[in-house]
């Protein structure tokens, strides 16, 4: 995911000077990716220098800048708006590469491993729920929103847990190549 | 707490299969509690609950609930034990379509010999089917069906409240309503054990999850509920500044 067009589709609709952008991006995403204000500055520069956003007004107080998109800006965030993502699926969590390896691995503690697993997600569906529940009540919909995909992901996760469960490859041996 | 549910070495063998089946399964429950039993299709979490519920009785091994084990009751002992213990809401509702919402309600309060008119009126206003009481079941949606279901399995204060997949035959939005009733009547300090597929639904409300396969426990999760900053349940990945 994009910094860049994040702070691009917040521009969007109104001039924004740096700590506004990072103070709305945080409340769009509810805390749950940290921008420090350096890095909206060298994002902002980089969009300035690229013609994608332009300053608009004087500096303000202590030297705030607003800034606002420029026509080629609204071009850009329309078009990657418009973009499906159709690159390789993310899979970043080690889980992956150490279920195979205990496959593979004489006496890998598959089971185990597949049961401390099941346990893990459990209780993040718990803590994802209940963030949920906390965002709907604040009224924060997007990191509501945010969250049912995440929970949505992680019963996914558990349902593939299960079928590893299941199959008890680890056991019939054939895993190991 | 004290214990509610006390399964011991139960053992349950269906003659011409295994789907089901119950193999020398222990486990107790204790009052208060909200736990949820998940397991896919045929690994024997209905038949937990309809042991549990004295619907059936175990090939081995002893059911007890709240202290009464299950076993040394006769037929009618266990129909009046079902009747003033436990209360149960399936998939499929299981209303009497010949009788209006609030006749079904009443059912098991005239099996024994109580004018619950009023108990029943107020239940179906808590669960938000005041205006139902005297349609007919097929003149409601399944949401409202599921409610009836609901507040006829309450209606005696029931010990032990059993539900088997309530949200299955339901939509996602009217399942969650459902299981929000189920939720408020916990905190309300309603025992109970759910049986069901979604793993998001149950860790919602319960903070005990069972699950079972082949007719055994293979792990009994107690969840925790802190109070967690949303950095430390999601985190979405950026690229850096970079480009």
């Amino acid at each position: 995911m994009s910094l860049k067009y994040g702070v691009l589709g917040l521009l969007k609709g109104e001039p924004l000077h740096g700590y506004e952008v990072k103070n709305r991006f945080e409340a769009m995403l509810g805390g749950t990716w940290e921008v420090n204000i350096g890095q909206i500055y060298t994002t902002l520069q980089r969009l300035e220098r690229d013609g994608l956003v332009r300053p608009v007004g004087r500096r303000g107080d202590r030297g705030k800048q607003s800034y606002e998109l420029s026509p080629e800006g609204h071009k850009a965030l329309d078009q990657w708006l418009a973009e499906a993502d159709s690159g390789p699926q993310q899979l970043h969590e080690d889980i992956y590469v150490k279920l195979l390896l205990a496959t593979r691995i004489a006496n890998g503690g598959l089971q185990q491993m597949l049961a401390r697993q099941k346990r893990a997600y459990l209780q993040r569906l718990r803590d994802l729920n209940r963030l949920e529940e906390r965002a709907r009540r604040d009224g924060r919909i997007d990191l509501a929103r945010l969250v049912r995909g995440a929970l949505l992901h992680t019963e996914a996760d558990l349902k593939w847990m299960d079928e590893l469960s299941s199959e008890r490859f680890g056991a019939e041996g054939g895993a190991a190549e | 707490m004290s214990e509610l549910v006390r399964l011991d070495n139960v053992s349950k063998v269906y003659q011409g299969g295994i789907t089901g089946a119950l193999n020398n399964m222990s486990v107790s429950v204790e009052k208060g509690e909200f736990t949820a039993i998940m397991g896919p299709s045929g690994s024997g979490k209905s038949t937990m609950l309809n042991l549990v519920a004295g619907l059936d009785r175990p090939s081995s091994g002893t059911v007890a609930v709240g202290g009464t084990n299950l076993g040394n009751l006769g037929e009618s002992a266990l129909a009046r034990f079902r009747r003033d213990h436990i209360g149960f809401v399936f998939q499929f509702f299981y209303l009497l379509p010949n009788l209006t919402a609030l006749e079904n309600v009443l059912i098991p309060a005239q099996l024994k010999g109580n004018d619950a008119n009023v108990r029943g009126r107020e239940l179906m206003e808590q669960l938000g089917i005041p205006d139902v009481a005297d349609r007919y079941p097929a003149r409601l949606s399944g949401g409202q069906q599921q409610r009836v279901a609901l507040a006829r399995a309450l209606i005696n204060n029931p010990t032990l409240l059993l539900a088997d997949e309530p949200t299955g035959a339901l939509d996602t939005k009217t399942g969650d309503q459902v299981m929000e009733l189920l939720g408020q009547l916990h905190r309300d300090g309603q025992t109970i054990l759910l049986v069901t597929h979604d793993a998001k639904l149950a860790t919602r409300h319960a903070a005990r999850v069972i699950s079972v396969m082949d007719g055994k426990i293979v792990d009994d999760a107690r969840l925790e509920s802190p109070e967690r900053a949303p950095s430390e349940v999601i985190r979405v990945r950026g690229e850096e500044a970079s480009r």
